[in-house]
């Protein structure tokens, strides 16, 4: 990794971004962070409907399709910022141990987010707004908004790998 | 008691010094801060889109300001927990940063745009809550909110790339030869005290 990481470095789009890395990379950075405000706000959102506490004059399915789109928009958005990051700072993204656990944490918020859709779409018509009602599907929506506040956490840990230890790969270099 | 004063107590309270000496606290703190500004951001852009007619325009303006909000001041208090923290640690140098101070600068201007929206446009709402278009000076609003508040995470993340964090202990070198330090090291090659306000980065700029 550290040497396909070193290679993307000597690449011209990296060393365009290193080029004009004093504006181009908080810029960036700016965007990622507007990307994950969209996320948490949208699953925020989201849950204080499953748990009652906000929307109930709309059912689950039109609470869902308020904030879906938007949380899709910006997975795309988190993911076109961040590998611009990576281009741009490869090393000290992808020889760390925060960068990888973060993006298996990603693939856990956005299956969570995507197949909680999937699944309203599907059994809406039979359970309605029972499916809310449901402590699995209660205990889901916790846990898929603490996955988002870990991806949060990774993400600044990135820059501070070293608070892993031996996990951390640069501690091998 | 002059800000200078008050910015040296805070920079030598042992609140201060214990944050600049953990490994943990800083990186968490940051953490914390990027949380609840992202739910900060995230509740006031629905509201904003709204105001736009770029999302839910069949849903009453009150009802998406209302809904989330409440949890916007949570959120908000929690940033400012964390970013003042944050400042203890490095007061003097945060006091006198350009893009902290811009940053500050940014927040207020917002919130005088929430008070204007509040209490001069807000008062023809039951006028546009529903089903017509909001005025011009609530889509401003809506505009001058959005440039703020990104340009609020813009200075902030600005600042991380223009201050570098106090240490009182600089980190140990990657390549630390733990024989050195367990016996008989030559005290000539131990590295010399690190003064605080001079200390190494505990990681790199921009961090």
């Amino acid at each position: 990794m550290k040497e396909f990481a070193e290679w993307l470095s000597a690449t011209g789009p990296s060393v365009f971004i290193k080029t004009h890395q004093a504006w181009l990379i908080p810029s960036i950075q700016t965007l990622h962070i507007v990307g994950i405000g969209v996320i948490l706000g949208s699953v925020f959102m989201l849950n204080l409907r499953i748990l009652g506490w906000a929307g109930q004059d709309l059912s689950l399915r039109q609470a869902h399709d308020r904030f879906g789109p938007w949380i899709v928009g910006a997975l795309w958005l988190l993911a076109l910022t961040g590998l611009l990051l990576i281009v741009g700072e490869p090393v000290r993204e992808l020889v760390t141990f925060s960068f990888w656990a973060k993006m298996a944490l990603v693939a856990v918020g956005a299956v969570a987010v995507i197949g909680f859709g999937r699944m309203l779409r599907r059994h809406e018509p039979q359970w309605g707004d029972a499916l809310a009602r449901r402590p699995g599907v209660r205990a889901a929506a916790l846990a898929t908004f603490a996955v988002w506040l870990a991806v949060i956490v990774l993400g600044r840990l990135i820059a501070y790998d070293h608070v892993w230890g031996p996990l951390s790969p640069a501690a091998r270099y | 008691m002059d800000i200078q004063s008050i910015l040296e107590a805070l920079d030598a309270s042992g609140l201060s010094k214990a944050i600049r000496d953990s490994l943990f606290l800083f990186p968490m703190l940051e953490a914390v801060h990027v949380m609840g500004l992202a739910l900060v951001f995230g509740t006031i852009l629905a509201v904003d889109l709204r105001l736009l007619g770029l999302a839910w325009s069949d849903r009453p303006v009150s009802k998406v300001a209302g809904e989330g909000l409440k949890w916007t001041w949570a959120a908000f208090a929690l940033a400012v927990l964390t970013g003042a923290l944050m400042f203890t640690t490095n007061a003097e140098v945060y006091f006198h940063n350009t893009p902290f101070r811009l940053k500050m600068l940014m927040m207020a201007l917002a919130g005088l745009n929430m008070v204007v929206f509040h209490f001069v446009t807000q008062r023809s709402m039951d006028r546009w809550d529903q089903g017509v278009a909001p005025p011009a000076g609530a889509k401003i609003a809506a505009v001058l909110s959005l440039a703020l508040w990104v340009g609020v995470i813009g200075a902030g993340r600005w600042i991380g790339f223009t201050v570098t964090r106090a240490a009182d202990v600089a980190p140990p070198p990657a390549d630390v030869n733990f024989d050195d330090f367990l016996g008989g090291a030559d005290p000539a090659a131990a590295p010399p005290s690190v003064d605080v306000n001079t200390a190494a980065p505990a990681e790199a700029p921009g961090g």
